[in-house]
């Protein structure tokens, strides 16, 4: 028999009993239905809680921490990470960039508003590049000059001078123009604040105030003024331009954050007590970051934080998914059932098409694909009706307030990935033919001598 | 007489040996057929027949294959049919066999060209062309008005036509008929008969027919008389072709 034959056969078939076919496709929708929507809501979770943590920094960077203060007493050599440990990182398998995070406190200041403190970072390209510009553009990073990409909510920071209002206080943002009017920055806070005191240097002469810099404003990162990522409360450089700056700012003289050595004289390089090391893919990161605690820093990532939520949300997922499972099972027990019934009735049927000669094969396949076309449209249906109750969700004003009030988190709580559509028609389809097996097997092994038995 | 003798020469086409079926019924058996021998040439016309539990049936479906003999042996066309499993007997019904059944049993799904094409799909001919076969065999049972109606809203001799139609379309070699008659009026069923050994004998098929009626028996070549499982005597009788339908 030709196959569109059989088909034409088995969708003749269904449509004699529109009503069963319906109701039995009715069971199927619901089943379909109830796995997909409660799927999505695991992955919309689960997904939710990753853009969450990838909101406090990337998945696959390692932060490389080393305590300047605490190093070991006596005769060891202190282990500190220079330029030549942050290039032994670069050259490690799988890392893909590095960079070392060089902090300094420094004032800031545009008219009469002084942010008081602004922690300024010396960053490579490598790190540069993760940050996303909101306004303007990214700093020079050929260390010729230093140039300022400002965090979004940095501006938090400037006060008034005069009147001592904050943005804590008025909640309203300083009137700073980032973008539009010069910066001027003092590296040397204890300089600054000795010549406000009055204070005296270790020669007894009078601390002159500082040297004020005017530092041109590259850009600022991406986001409003109230909406927090990693990048948001530090000033960004480049990290030669900031090394050079602060060498001719305090030659000889000890830069503030820097280790001295046990005579107390600093030392002839810069000391970072931070990095930054990127791995090329979440796989390697565990093995990169015991690479580096070996070494002798502190090394942390997201990692294990992810891998932990990664289990607990396919724990997730494999429970709603089995919740939705159950209604599906029973589906599948509706089409069986279905099937057998239209089995009895179609009984002397059968018999005669085997009478005149209709393969065995061929009886199995028709039924087979009634049931399959049953879950087809189950799952055709239940896709779509699924697509709907996700937008619902996702949209419903009562759901979006609810999920602002757990823990603030924002985007849609219903997802529906191409994968889970496609594996749940799949699926249907499936359990449709798996639940008309055995009626289509007990219909192919029906005695064609009750066609021609006269009742 | 020649043309007597040629006709012991041909091979039979159907060859039944020391048939049994042998039913259990609880504790008893019941011999619905106890040693069956006869032969059938290509293209004759017999008819079997019986007082009712005579074992007729039993006969039919055995040729057929639709029913396993206790004991004995079928040979159609040089082949043992009590040897093949269910599906080659199927496969050996698609292209060998045209079934008539006494409750016609069309499908009621499809109206009657439909009906009359379905064996032709069971063997794979796309659907134009055993539409168009369908077609021309139900007007050669007379039924080019009724070529649309459905099972129902046809009368009890134009569905046999129907049935007739289907058992054909397929150009058996044998054709198997139980009681086909069994449910029309005495001229419907003069009329059906008629139209088969007419369309028989023209293309040299070999007809098998059921029947508890003597009268109906009459219509045949060869009469296999039947009575508790046995053959009561075999009569033949020539017909010479008969007026015009
Ligand atoms: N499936 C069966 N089980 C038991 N006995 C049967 C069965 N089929 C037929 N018989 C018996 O076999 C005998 C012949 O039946 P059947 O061939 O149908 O007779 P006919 O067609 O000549 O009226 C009857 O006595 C009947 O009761
Ligand atoms: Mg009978």
């Amino acid at each position: 028999m030709r196959f569109l034959d059989l088909l034409v056969m088995s969708v003749n078939n269904l449509r004699r009993r529109k009503l069963r076919t319906a109701l039995t496709v009715l069971g199927v929708i619901v089943g379909t239905a109830s796995i997909v929507v409660m799927m999505s809501l695991g992955i919309g979770m689960s997904e939710m809680q990753m853009e969450l943590m990838e909101s406090y920094g990337s998945m696959t960077a390692i932060n490389v921490y080393c305590d300047t203060y605490s190093q070991p007493e006596g005769s060891q050599e202190p282990v500190y990470m220079t330029d030549e440990v942050i290039e032994q990182f670069r050259r490690m398998d799988y890392v893909d960039g590095v960079s070392p995070l060089l902090n300094v406190g420094v004032m800031m200041r545009q008219g009469q508003y002084t942010a008081n403190y602004v922690n300024l970072v010396g960053v490579t390209e490598d790190y540069m590049k993760q940050i996303t510009v909101g306004e303007g553009r990214y700093p020079k990073m050929d260390g010729s000059e230093v140039e300022l990409l400002f965090g979004n909510m940095v501006l938090q920071n400037f006060s008034n001078g005069k009147r001592g209002s904050s943005y804590y206080e008025t909640g309203e943002l300083p009137d700073v123009d980032l973008m539009g009017k010069p910066i001027f920055v003092i590296y040397d806070m204890d300089a600054y604040y000795q010549s406000m005191n009055g204070g005296t240097g270790a020669d007894g002469t009078a601390v002159k105030p500082p040297k004020k810099y005017l530092v041109p404003v590259a850009g600022i990162v991406a986001g409003g003024e109230n909406e927090y990522n990693q990048y948001s409360w530090e000033v960004y450089t480049d990290l030669e331009a900031l090394k050079a700056q602060l060498k001719k700012i305090f030659k000889k003289n000890p830069i503030p954050g820097q280790p001295t050595n046990k005579k107390g004289k600093p030392y002839s390089y810069f000391i970072y007590s931070n990095a930054v090391v990127y791995v090329d893919s979440i796989d390697h990161v565990k093995e990169v970051q015991t690479a580096i605690s070996d070494m002798g820093f502190q090394a942390s990532s997201n990692s294990e934080w992810m891998e932990q939520n990664k289990k607990q949300s396919q724990m997730t997922q494999m429970v709603l998914g089995g919740i939705g499972a159950v209604s599906l099972f029973v589906a599948a027990i509706g089409i069986a059932n279905t099937m057998m019934m239209s089995i009895y009735e179609r009984t002397k049927e059968i018999g005669v098409m085997k009478v005149l000669g209709c393969d065995m094969g061929n009886i199995r396949n028709m039924f087979l694909m009634e049931s399959g076309f049953i879950g087809l449209m189950g799952g055709v249906i239940g896709l779509a009706l699924s697509y709907s109750l996700s937008y619902l969700m996702n949209h419903l004003p009562a759901v979006t307030q609810m999920m602002m009030g757990m823990g603030g988190m924002d985007g849609s709580i219903s997802r529906i990935p191409p994968w889970l559509a496609g594996a749940a028609l799949i699926f249907a389809v499936v359990v449709g033919m798996v639940a008309g097996f055995f009626p289509a097997v007990k219909a192919m092994k029906l005695s064609a001598l009750s066609a021609i038995r006269n009742e | 007489m020649a043309e007597e003798a040629e006709k012991k020469k041909e091979s039979p086409i159907i060859q039944v040996k020391n048939l049994y079926k042998i039913y259990r019924v609880g504790e008893s058996k019941v011999y619905a057929l106890n040693g069956v021998d006869f032969s059938l040439r290509r293209g004759e016309f017999c008819a079997v027949v019986g007082p009712s539990g005579s074992g007729k049936s039993t006969l039919l479906n055995m040729m057929a294959g639709l029913e396993k003999p206790s004991k004995g042996e079928i040979v159609i066309a040089g082949t043992h049919i009590e040897r093949m499993t269910e599906k080659e007997l199927v496969t050996f019904r698609r292209e060998n066999v045209g079934f008539i059944f006494q409750s016609y049993n069309l499908l009621k799904t499809m109206n009657a060209v439909e009906n009359v094409a379905l064996p032709l799909s069971f063997r794979g001919v796309p659907k134009k062309e055993r539409l168009e076969m369908a077609r021309k065999y139900l007007k050669l049972v007379g039924l080019e008005k009724q070529m649309d109606h459905m099972a129902n809203e046809m009368s009890g001799g134009q569905q046999q036509r129907v049935g007739i139609a289907r058992a054909l379309v397929v150009n058996p070699r044998i054709i198997f008929a139980d009681e086909p008659t069994g449910n029309l009026d005495s001229k419907t069923t003069k009329d059906v008969l008629k139209l088969m050994r007419q369309i028989v004998r023209k293309r040299k098929q070999t007809l098998i027919m059921v029947t508890h009626d003597n009268y109906l028996a009459g219509f045949a070549d060869k009469q296999i008389h039947i009575v508790d499982g046995k053959i009561l005597k075999i009569e033949e009788q020539h017909h010479e072709d008969e007026e015009e339908l």
